[in-house]
């Protein structure tokens, strides 16, 4: 194999191949990349087993086709490192020459034969959107999935496609987030599918936010391919049954607070400062056109902030682990948000955008 | 053609269940001898007992109308009904030991009544018997055991080197005669004394005697009754604990035997006072109802089955956990072996009742001391007249009488120095400490938590999905009956159908740990009330943040800063101890230092 290529496209296309590549793995051989170089240009591909990761670039000179499989980790240090705008790969048995400027580097790879080859995907239920509209989609969903590797906690979002609409949500069982987007699809498109949270954020870090550019997702029975341009992303789906989170959403509420979001950010993350470290714990007190935020902690002290809220109904008070607010509202890029609040013993709703709501359990006492 | 196995083909392939090696053989006949009342056991070995074995008891002897039923199978005189099985008070009663060990020895027993006027003697080589004889005898029973598997050459492979097979009988020696302290127990290898155990000895000497003189110095004597169980014994200081469980020796009703919720309970007791992969050392004797105990669930006898395990278990956290807060030793100074076992020979009966026996029956020993194992033994088998009350909730039985262990820095001198950006050198009220800074940082930082913790009000964060949790019918029971204090400890679980239980909300404190794994940990564990067991887990916790959040090892402290330490210090109840159990603080009493620069001899 031997090809020309200009080194920035070679070194971004190698980098989102490489993050499937598992940083700690028993099976050695995993932590490469393939290379195949044919007649319209060069594919990179790579995978831990549950997921793979595939991009093709086409602007590259072949001059001999063939197959390589490179170190995933220096192979992408060596491109970021080199200073020439091109670089030349060339390979003799399981070796790779890389030239490029006044330098010379081998790569000693191994045999691409052993690499587990690219799985036929079946493909099933077919979806098209925005890339920047499901890139913002993961980011409104994802923070509130679980991150404990257990049996309970749900640690993927759940894409739920059906009579003209998408959802994700993801929950850890004390906050729930979902995020929906209209969009015109068959009748026909309707299914469930829980995608681990680690193939999402891969597909996070290779979208661009606000891009118009087409992102598929094509939903088989125990995979999920997302294709946006050259790169392609196949995941293993998660076997779980994800909680019906429709059953969850509070129906009703006591109280309505209306909130300027910039106001309660600050206000939130001035009184949280003083919450003790073991028991994260603000109080919301909502009284008359005010909503007022208390924290204590016997070791370091008292936090009270009043700031002006809209509040509609009887008000009252309710207490909230303030970071799971915060990390709601470092997704929301509306100015105005809503809270909908009942008792302690029922969830919150909070309106964090058009087609963005966020439901927290609060904390009560024993 | 199906043929009906000889009765000698039978006995050997029986004897392999029961005799494995020669440490099989000396256990089968040091029990028959002290069911037979003896007050005297000799065990003599030659060539790790695989030669030669003897076992030379002061017994009650055979009668001679017996001794040609002694190698048949099945043939007892401890059992005769069904009904016997559930009031087992004998150390044997399968009926199988000297048929077994007859079938691949050459065996020879001589024996006597006490009153019998001549001796009678009985031989059995590989199974063929030859007629009782009369012989010369003093009164009991001697039994010995020659070339054993002369004739299962399969099996004499498998013995290990004589001294590893001397080895295994010396402890097998050791672990019964620390069940019965009234009987003299001597073993004896190629002609010379491994263990001489005087009768009448304190449990504590006997250790000694048994494991080494320098264990016995840090031995606790521990002696609580509750409601149908006693517990009594020694438990050894922390820093005695060894790398293994050998020495982790429980005693129900007189029987050695393991029962994996009273380890565990042990150990958990223990838990704050030793590093991981330590095993403390102890000896406990519990005494129950035999009705509360099945002890015939494991071929060798070595496993038993409480039919209150959680109870048991509790009452032995809670007797050991006692004794452990209430040492008075300092480091390396001995104070509390002087007193050794303090177990009064008129130790009062539960208030449950435990069946009385008329003491006549086992009036054998010498009185006095004793009072561990002796009577235990055979209380079980004389059948109870009133119905024993069942273990119950631990209760305060006998108040530990150790005074609190001091705190060493309550009297430490304003002087100190920080060598190695690690350890900090200071006077104390008697000689050098020497104290790890992580470690007390540690424990200071721990307790500071727990006491925020415990003056706050529980909070609850509750799920917005209930998590269903599958538990045991069993784990159900205790859990719905723990149900109450769960709550008020901020964990709110409901039944949700017949063996599975819903998480609604949980204590803030541990809002990060998955509801799932928590409620599987708590049904599982040994601890007995729903607020001692979420507290471990919040403990736990505390543990972590606390090693997170001190001084580590390399970090150089500034004088106010270790004044401060030491000032707070002072203050607390337990600083002996990093909150993983390592300990915080070394002691070289102004004795030991005189001692080494020969000020004093």
């Amino acid at each position: 194999m031997k090809i020309l290529c200009d080194r920035a496209a070679l070194l971004e296309a190698v980098s989102v191949v490489s993050s499937v590549v598992p940083s700690k793995t028993t099976k050695p051989i995993l932590k490469n990349v393939l290379l195949r170089a044919d007649s319209e240009g060069i594919g990179l591909f790579a995978t831990d087993l549950e997921m793979a990761a595939k991009v093709r670039l086409d602007s590259v000179k072949v001059s001999k086709e063939g197959t390589v499989l490179l170190p995933a980790k220096e192979t992408s240090a060596l491109l970021r490192e080199l200073s020439d705008p091109t670089v030349t790969l060339e390979s003799t048995d399981l070796r790779c020459r890389i030239e490029s400027g006044g330098g010379s580097f081998v790569l000693l790879g191994e045999d691409p034969e052993q690499y587990p080859a690219e799985a036929t995907v079946v493909s099933g239920k077919r979806l098209e959107m925005p890339s920047g509209v499901f890139l913002r989609m993961i980011q409104e969903t994802m923070f509130a999935a679980a991150r404990e590797e257990t049996r309970y906690a749900i640690n993927g979002v759940l894409v739920d496609a059906g009579a003209g609409c998408v959802r994700l949500v993801a929950t850890d069982g004390r906050r729930l987030a979902i995020s929906y987007e209209n969009l015109q699809t068959d009748d026909d498109v309707q299914f469930k599918a829980v995608v681990p949270l680690r193939a999402l954020n891969t597909l996070a870090r290779a979208l661009t936010e606000g891009s118009k550019e087409e992102i598929i997702i094509e939903v088989g029975e125990k995979q999920v391919v997302f294709t946006t341009g050259q790169t392609q992303l196949v995941s293993q789906l998660l076997d779980t049954r994800f909680p019906d989170y429709e059953g969850v959403m509070p129906k009703s509420a006591d109280t309505t607070v209306e909130i300027q979001k910039a106001l309660l950010e600050g206000a939130l993350r001035r009184a949280a400062i003083l919450c003790a470290a073991e028991m994260r714990m603000v109080k919301f007190e909502v009284g008359d056109n005010t909503l007022r935020m208390i924290a204590e902690s016997s070791a370091r002290g008292r936090a009270d902030v009043s700031i002006d809220a809209v509040v509609k109904g009887a008000g009252g008070s309710i207490n909230f682990n303030p970071d799971y607010i915060l990390e709601a509202l470092r997704q929301c890029d509306l100015d105005e948000i809503r809270l909908d609040m009942s008792d302690d013993s029922m969830p919150a709703k909070f309106t964090l955008g058009e087609s963005f709501t966020y439901v927290v359990m609060p904390i009560s006492g024993a | 053609m199906i043929k009906k196995l000889p009765i000698a083909v039978v006995n050997q392939i029986a004897a392999g269940e029961v005799v494995e090696r020669p440490v099989s053989v000396a256990k089968e006949l040091i029990e028959n001898s002290l069911d037979a009342g003896a007050t005297r056991i000799r065990v003599e070995i030659r060539g790790g007992g695989a030669e030669e074995l003897t076992v030379i008891d002061d017994g009650d002897g055979f009668l001679p109308e017996d001794l040609p039923l002694a190698f048949a199978s099945h043939a007892t005189s401890k059992l005769s009904t069904v009904h016997d099985l559930e009031h087992i008070g004998s150390l044997g009663f399968r009926g199988e030991a000297l048929a077994s060990i007859g079938a691949i020895a050459r065996a020879r027993i001589q024996s006597r009544r006490p009153d019998g006027e001549e001796g009678w003697e009985m031989r059995c080589d590989g199974g063929v018997e030859s007629k009782p004889q009369p012989c010369g005898s003093p009164p009991g029973t001697r039994l010995e055991i020659r070339d054993l598997f002369f004739n299962v050459p399969a099996r004499r492979r498998f013995l290990k080197a004589p001294h590893a097979e001397r080895a295994r009988i010396q402890q097998l020696v050791a672990e019964l005669a620390l069940a019965r302290l009234d009987v003299d127990f001597t073993l004896v290898s190629d002609d010379k004394e491994l263990l001489r155990l005087p009768r009448n000895a304190t449990l504590a000497e006997r250790v000694g005697q048994c494991f080494g003189r320098d264990l016995s110095r840090g031995l606790l004597p521990v002696s609580r009754e509750f409601d149908g169980l006693k517990v009594e014994g020694v438990v050894g200081e922390p820093d005695l604990a060894r790398r293994d469980g050998k020495l982790e020796l429980t005693y129900v009703n007189g029987r050695l035997a393991s029962e994996k919720s009273a380890v565990y309970s042990v150990r958990q007791a223990y838990r704050e006072f030793l590093m991981g992969g330590r095993f403390p050392i102890y000896v406990l004797h519990l005494v129950l109802p035999p009705n509360q105990v099945d002890v015939n669930i494991h071929p060798r006898k070595a496993e038993v089955r409480f039919v209150e395990s959680r109870k048991v278990a509790g009452c032995l956290h809670s007797t050991v956990r006692s004794a452990l807060q209430a040492r008075t030793m300092t480091f390396g100074e001995a104070s509390a072996s002087e007193g050794g076992v303090q177990i009064r020979p008129e130790m009062p009966r539960a208030r449950s009742g435990f069946p009385t026996s008329s003491p006549s029956l086992f009036e054998t020993g010498g009185g006095g001391a004793g009072g561990i194992g002796r009577g235990a033994v055979r209380d079980g088998s004389s059948p109870s007249a009133a119905e024993p009350a069942i273990v119950r909730e631990p209760q305060p039985g006998a108040a530990p009488n150790a005074a609190e262990r001091p705190n060493p820095f309550r009297r430490a001198a304003g002087r100190f120095l920080q060598v190695m950006d690690l350890y900090l050198l200071l006077e104390g009220d008697d000689g050098l400490l020497v104290v790890d800074q992580h470690a007390l940082h540690e424990r200071v930082v721990y307790e500071q938590l727990k006491k925020q913790h415990a003056e706050r009000d529980v909070q609850i964060q509750r799920l917005l999905v209930p998590a269903v949790v599958e538990v045991t019918p069993g784990e159900l029971a205790w859990l719905e009956s723990v149900q109450e204090q769960l709550g008020s400890e901020g964990l709110l679980i409901e039944p949700f159908g017949p063996n599975a239980i819903a998480v609604q909300g949980m204590p803030t404190v541990l809002a990060k740990t998955d509801p799932k794994q928590l409620v599987r940990a708590l049904a599982m564990g040994e601890s007995d009330d729903g607020k001692s067991a979420i507290g471990e887990h919040i403990a736990e916790r505390f543990h972590s943040m606390a090693c997170r959040g001190s001084v580590m090892s390399g970090d150089r402290l500034t004088d106010a800063e270790i004044e401060e330490l030491l000032r707070v210090a002072a203050t607390l109840d337990h600083p002996h101890n990093c909150p993983h159990g390592r300990p915080t603080v070394l002691t070289f009493s102004s004795a030991e230092l005189e001692r080494y620069f020969r000020r004093r001899c």
